[in-house]
């Protein structure tokens, strides 16, 4: 066969360097190629990771033994020669960028997968990668670019499962540096400062979170194929809302992560909701940091403990239960008892008369007040049972404003109480015995001093810098701004809205930081937008754009004029669904022969197809108890090739 | 009356057995004890109504209590082994084992000695206080009009008592049993979800509530379990929902119920509130999240952040209103209510809905529910279901016992034949008595719980001579020994055995000593006919068995009877605080308490 010229650009040898020339035959397969190219270059150094990339086609050439003919490859062919694994720029859910090496030849499903492994991400199937949105940044900001990690150095491994090392994988536990970037990926970070969520982007209607999953990078192709280049910045993200087999024991990083992505879909009205349910973001944010940055290790590493406690206390009730009064005698000893002089007011009660001075005990769950400390001995005036009461905070440091605003309930209705305390100390003991008594529990729980010290804390907050005395410098620069979306900034003063978190705050403030993770996620997940990805489509015979939300169950089309949902598929429902790649329209065939098609608007048809596909995916997983991913079935039924 | 002395002599029989199988005779007089009291009520609860019996009921406790006072004194007359250490550091210890002693001034070593002992029975009392489970006597009204009466100890959740009510009733077991509570006065009902503990919420029942307890079917009660999709769908149209497939149907509870968080029914709608104060009712649109409900203000959109929280449900319960279109001026029947467990009355904490339907009600309730309990919801349900599943044969060997659950009252006129002996194994309370019940007295320090049938027992035990002169001998124990529960068990009030099926006459509650209350005795069929007691039969008490005069259906009397000091949470039981007087009030108590009885006894005697 006659041999003729290929030329070959090497990477390796610079971008200016011409293209290496090798002479070949049709029937030389790619193997043969690359060996001649690298006899060529006289370069000593693995070239194990290096294959061909075939510009004009945008195809890797990653069959060594299929011939040049059968790849179809001609003279004028433009090859390059380069290392699969490149560096890129990836920005987590938490806001950090690491720089890491990822494939470029294979199948984005498999990068995420690579990815995921490298960062110890379990199920990295419900992750994907989406190119960013452009940063509008003037130059001045240029040197304020944040750091970025590096972990190009990080061995590329085809374990499925990293060995693990003091319970990060042993890559990460070579270094203090690299210990350092594993705990900012399994630790959530410190709430963000109000400015830097005020300059985020932020969907303003669906139209615009609907152009955002425009930017999923296609999970069947590799990353050169869809103009990655190398050390571009792509974003890692939860794709797929159907969150499988969280266990905090293994899934560190997974659940830091996805409480990132939930908090800045919440701060930054990704995904709606009210002003209560903010108010508990920020609460269960302001905890997670607390206790995030207070004890990391024991709390995250440490489930046993938790278990540890909960069976002591159940002991504990049980033992009280029974009445087995060694615990008893020795638990009433020591339990602690509040007295002090305490101002009531009764705001229902007809009487001029303001805030009476009186002598205040906290014993069990109730509160009795008496005349005097010395008629303390006698039948009180009343006695206040806290049992199933409401407990609300009314506190203004500066102005020395401590009340405890008490609705207690009484077979005729809600009495409402106020107490007035002196200074924080008393207001933050009686507010944690209020609290404890209206949940049933006396001033012995073990919970006690540390409720006292989560107000302390909480007061902290409001309190200037300069009148500092307590707590740490940390918890005092916490904006409670940071906590809320802009929307709040602009409806409330910090100090305003300390008080409405403070009250959501006294439901979690109890909660380890795993739990506290989980609820968060769990209230996110109960939103009733929670997992919908949006996309804006024209159905077929209709003449306007409409909205198609993909959620892990359903579709639903959304009315752009009215905001409504005006219908709703089931997946379970669905026959099948079908790209017709010529007219790019999407068909969906349901159960009774209900027949669906629209073209897509704002994303490719591939990326609602692939969803569609992933979440049926999803729904497959559960019932194969198996731990490898089916990665072909994957394929199967987000590719589309059925069309075809 | 012959039936009492079977009893009687039957409860003696036990005595004996127990005092040999726990080699504690101190039990033989506890049981004693309650055997008196058992008579005195059981006498009076034929005689008097509702109010009569609180009140014999409050005097009967504050003796209790005051015999509870006198022992402690008495049980530190006995040589305690730790005492010796206690009485040289006095003031050490006075200060650490007892609440702050308000003056500081102890003049003379018996004062001190004197004020230390009345501290640690100051403290021996409220630690039996603590250790005392909070029990009630529940009238539990059937669908056909009846009532059943059980105990209910504060540790027991629905789930128990509905299983308690299964076998005592025989019914089929199914899933949409539930017990219910109505209150008459605001026209409300709920069924209580199966997790929830029932004492909590019938001690919020003011002390002349008309509020009653139902044993009844509720098919809505899982009904979201059953058919998801009418709930999760309600807005497909009907046939589509009716044709739902069982596999669909799974899928849902799936995707609900087992996630890592459950999924609310996503609601929305107008519904009609009753405005504060007004007697108009408003309409607004209302919309259902996990986090509350809400509804969408005047001139706003149905955006998220728009919405206005109208309640959240952490401290308030659903109820269905009955009859709201007289009471309220409702729109429609089909009411539902929040409100707190504990407000009992008219009062503008309560809020009141109106919906267009039935359908759109129960969807309503149900949600509401959902977000309220959560997880625990489909627990319950799980949990009925394999109740319902297993009692499918286990109930078919047992009809026939049930037939003596309605004791004829005829049984009056024909006192001569000895009627069947009461089936006293309803009114004891199960509770066994508690396994550290033997220690010696100082015990008491170490464990408390022992120590309040050991307060009863020396003062009770000498009773007046007529009393001891009419009993009858112990008869022989019971043959069936096998009926007899072993003195140690720690179970909570055990669902009585199959064989005690027989309706009980309305218990009163026990006061402080039910915690302490004897097994149930053996079977009344395998008794032995007990001697005939002239005395009592002179008395002319009413036979034994039946309940209150079996009750209109329309009227029946509100039988909750709160049981024991809960340090002061409820008003009927006299608290008795144990002042550090206490011993000198000392000296003859049980004597008192034992007269008392008699007087009380002779009272009867004379009445009739």
């Amino acid at each position: 066969m006659a041999a003729w010229d290929l030329s070959v650009t090497v990477e390796d040898l610079g971008l200016d360097a011409p293209p290496v020339t090798i002479s070949v035959a049709s029937d030389l397969h790619i193997g043969g190629v690359i060996l001649k190219l690298v006899e060529k270059t006289q370069i000593k150094q693995d070239w194990s990771d290096h294959a061909l990339w075939w510009e004009q086609k945008q195809r890797w050439l990653l069959r060594t033994a299929w011939t040049l003919e059968k790849y179809g490859i001609h003279a004028d062919a433009k090859l390059v020669f380069m290392p699969q694994h490149k560096p890129l720029r990836l920005g987590l859910p938490n806001g950090i960028t690491l720089r890491l090496r990822v494939c470029f030849s294979n199948p984005v499903f498999q990068t995420v997968m690579g990815i995921c492994r490298m960062l110890n991400i379990r199920h990295p199937e419900e992750l994907s990668l989406l190119r960013p949105i452009e940063e509008k940044k003037k130059k001045k900001d240029k040197n304020l670019a944040p750091e970025i990690y590096d972990l190009t150095e990080v061995p590329l491994s085809s374990v499925s499962r990293p060995c693990l090392y003091n319970g990060m994988p042993a890559h990460f536990a070579d270094s203090p540096e690299m210990e350092a970037i594993y705990k900012m990926l399994s630790v959530s970070q410190p709430p963000p400062a109000p400015e830097v969520i005020a300059k985020q982007y932020r969907p303003a209607s669906v139209v615009d979170k609907a152009h955002i999953n425009g930017r999923w990078l296609d999970s069947s192709r590799c990353l050169l194929q869809q103009g990655i280049q190398e050390s571009d910045k792509l974003w890692l993200r939860f794709k797929y809302y159907a969150t499988y087999d969280m266990d905090s024991k293994y899934d560190a990083v997974r659940l830091t992560q996805l409480y990132e992505q939930a908090r800045w879909a919440i701060l930054l009205e990704d995904i709606d909701c009210t002003e209560e349910e903010m108010m508990l973001f920020g609460a269960l944010q302001y905890h997670i940091s607390k206790v995030a940055q207070s004890e990391p290790q024991i709390m995250s590493n440490n489930p046993a403990m938790d278990d540890l406690d909960s069976a002591l206390q159940s002991l504990e009730v049980k033992m009280e239960g029974e009445g087995s009064s060694a615990s008893d005698l020795l638990e009433n000893m020591t339990a602690p008892e509040l007295t002090d002089y305490l101002k009531i007011f009764r705001p229902k009660r007809l009487t001029l008369k303001g805030y009476k001075q009186y002598w205040f005990k906290f014993q069990d769950t109730s509160i009795s007040y008496f005349k005097s400390k010395e008629e303390s001995i006698g039948e009180p005036i009343q006695m206040i049972n806290l049992k199933g009461c409401e407990v609300a905070p009314d506190v203004n440091v500066a102005a020395q404003k401590f009340l405890i605003r008490l609705l207690i309930p009484a077979p005729e209705g809600m009495n409402e109480v106020y107490l007035r305390c002196e200074n924080e100390q008393q207001y933050a003991q009686w507010m944690a015995g209020c609290r404890l008594g209206s949940k049933g529990k006396t001033l012995a729980d073990s919970s006690f001093q540390s409720e006292i010290q989560s107000i302390r804390s909480f007061l902290a907050m409001q309190k200037t810098n300069s009148s500092s005395s307590s707590a740490n410098a940390s918890e005092e620069s916490i904006n409670t701004h940071s906590l809320v979306s802009p929307r709040y900034h602009k409806k409330y003063k910090p100090k305003q809205l300390t008080p409405r978190i403070l009250d959501a705050y006294q439901n979690v403030a109890q909660l380890s930081l795993t739990d506290a993770l989980m609820r968060f996620l769990q209230i996110w997940q109960a939103l009733p937008d929670f997992g919908l990805a949006y996309v804006v489509v024209r159905f077929k015979g209709s003449r306007k754009d409409e909205v198609l939300g993909i959620a892990p169950n359903r579709l639903i089309r959304i009315d752009l004029s009215v905001g409504d949902v005006v219908k709703t598929w089931r997946y379970n429902n669905m026959k099948q669904w079908n790209v017709n790649w010529d007219i790019r329209q999407m068909a969906i065939e349901f159960e009774g022969n209900v027949n669906i098609a629209f073209s897509c608007v704002t994303a490719d048809c591939k990326i609602v197809h692939e969803f569609i596909g992933g979440y049926i995916f999803m729904s497959t997983r559960s019932r194969e108890k198996s731990e490898t991913l089916n990665e072909e079935l994957f394929h199967k039924l987000t590719g589309g090739h059925e069309a075809l | 009356m012959d039936d009492i002395d079977a009893m009687f002599s039957a409860m003696l029989g036990e005595m004996d057995l127990l005092t040999q199988v726990t080699y504690q005779p101190l039990f033989a007089y506890i049981l004693f004890y309650i055997l008196i009291l058992f008579l005195l009520l059981y006498k009076s609860l034929h005689e008097l109504e509702g109010n009569d019996l609180d009140a014999l009921m409050a005097d009967l406790m504050a003796d209790l209590n005051a015999t509870e006072e006198k022992l402690a004194t008495e049980i530190e007359y006995f040589p305690p082994p730790r005492s010796s250490n206690v009485s040289t550091p006095v003031p050490s210890a006075a200060s650490s084992l007892a609440p702050p002693p308000p003056s500081g001034a102890k003049p003379t070593t018996e004062e001190i000695e004197a004020q230390m002992k009345a501290d640690k029975i100051k403290l021996a009392l409220e630690k039996l206080k603590e250790a005392k489970v909070k029990k009630l006597v529940v009238k539990v009204l059937m669908n056909d009009g009846s009532s059943k009466t059980l105990m209910v100890d504060e540790r027991q959740n629905v789930r128990e008592v509905l299983d308690n009510m299964f076998e005592k009733s025989h019914c089929d077991c199914n899933v949409n049993w539930s017990i219910c509570e109505t209150n008459p006065e605001l026209q409300l009902e709920r069924a209580f979800e199966d997790h929830e503990n029932l004492v909590d919420p019938l001690s919020a029942w003011t002390r002349d509530s008309e509020n009653k307890v139902l044993f009844q079917e509720r098919p809505e009660k899982y009904e979201v379990f059953k058919n998801p999709q009418n709930f999760y769908l309600w807005k497909k149209d009907k046939t589509t929902l009716r044709d739902m497939k069982d596999k669909d149907k799974e899928l849902l509870i799936q995707e609900n119920f087992c996630g890592t968080s459950i999924i609310v029914p996503d609601l929305e709608g107008v519904l009609h509130l009753r405005e504060d104060g007004k007697k108009s009712w408003k309409q607004r649109l209302f919309q259902l999240r996990a986090s509350g409900i809400y509804y969408v203000p005047k001139g706003k959109t149905k955006s998220s952040r728009d919405l206005v929280c109208f309640v959240q449900f952490d401290n308030v319960n659903v109820y269905y209103g009955k009859d709201f279109k007289s009471k309220y001026k409702a729109p429609t029947d089909f009411c539902f209510v929040l409100k707190h467990p504990q407000i009992q009355k008219e009062s503008q904490y309560i809020k009141y809905l109106c919906c267009d339907d039935i359908w759109t009600m129960n969807l309503w309730v149900t949600g509401i529910r959902i977000a309220k309990y959560g997880a625990s919801l489909y627990e319950n349900f799980k949990t009925a279901e394999i109740k319902a599943s297993n009692s499918v044969w286990t109930n078919r060997s047992t009809p026939s016992s049930s037939n003596q659950s309605t004791p004829s009252p005829t049984v009056k006129g024909s006192m001569t034949s000895p009627p069947p002996p009461p089936p006293l194994a309803e009114v004891l309370p199960p509770p066994p008595p508690d396994p550290v019940l033997p220690p010696p007295p100082m015990a008491a320090k170490t464990a408390s719980k022992p120590t309040p049938p050991k307060r009863n027992q020396p003062n009770n035990f000498p009773p007046p001579p007529l009393d001891m002169d009419n009993l009858p001998p112990p008869p022989p124990p019971p043959p069936t020994d096998d009926h007899l529960e072993a003195p140690p068990d720690f179970l909570p009030p055990p669902p009585p055995a199959t064989g005690f099926n027989s309706l009980p006459p309305p218990p009163p509650s026990f006061g402080g000593v039910d915690h302490s209350l004897p097994p149930p005795p053996p079977d009344p069929v395998s008794l032995p006919p007990p001697p005939p007691d002239p005395v009592f039969v002179a008395s002319g008490a009413p036979p034994p068995p039946p309940p209150p005069p079996p009750p209109p259906p329309a009227a029946p009397v509100a039988t909750l009877r709160p049981a024991v000091r809960t340090s002061g949470s409820l008003k009927k039981v006299p608290p008795a605080p144990p002042k550090r007087t206490a011993p000198t009030q000392g000296g003859g108590g049980g004597g008192d308490f034992m007269s008392e009885l008699m007087l009380a006894m002779r009272k009867k005697h004379a009445d009739q």
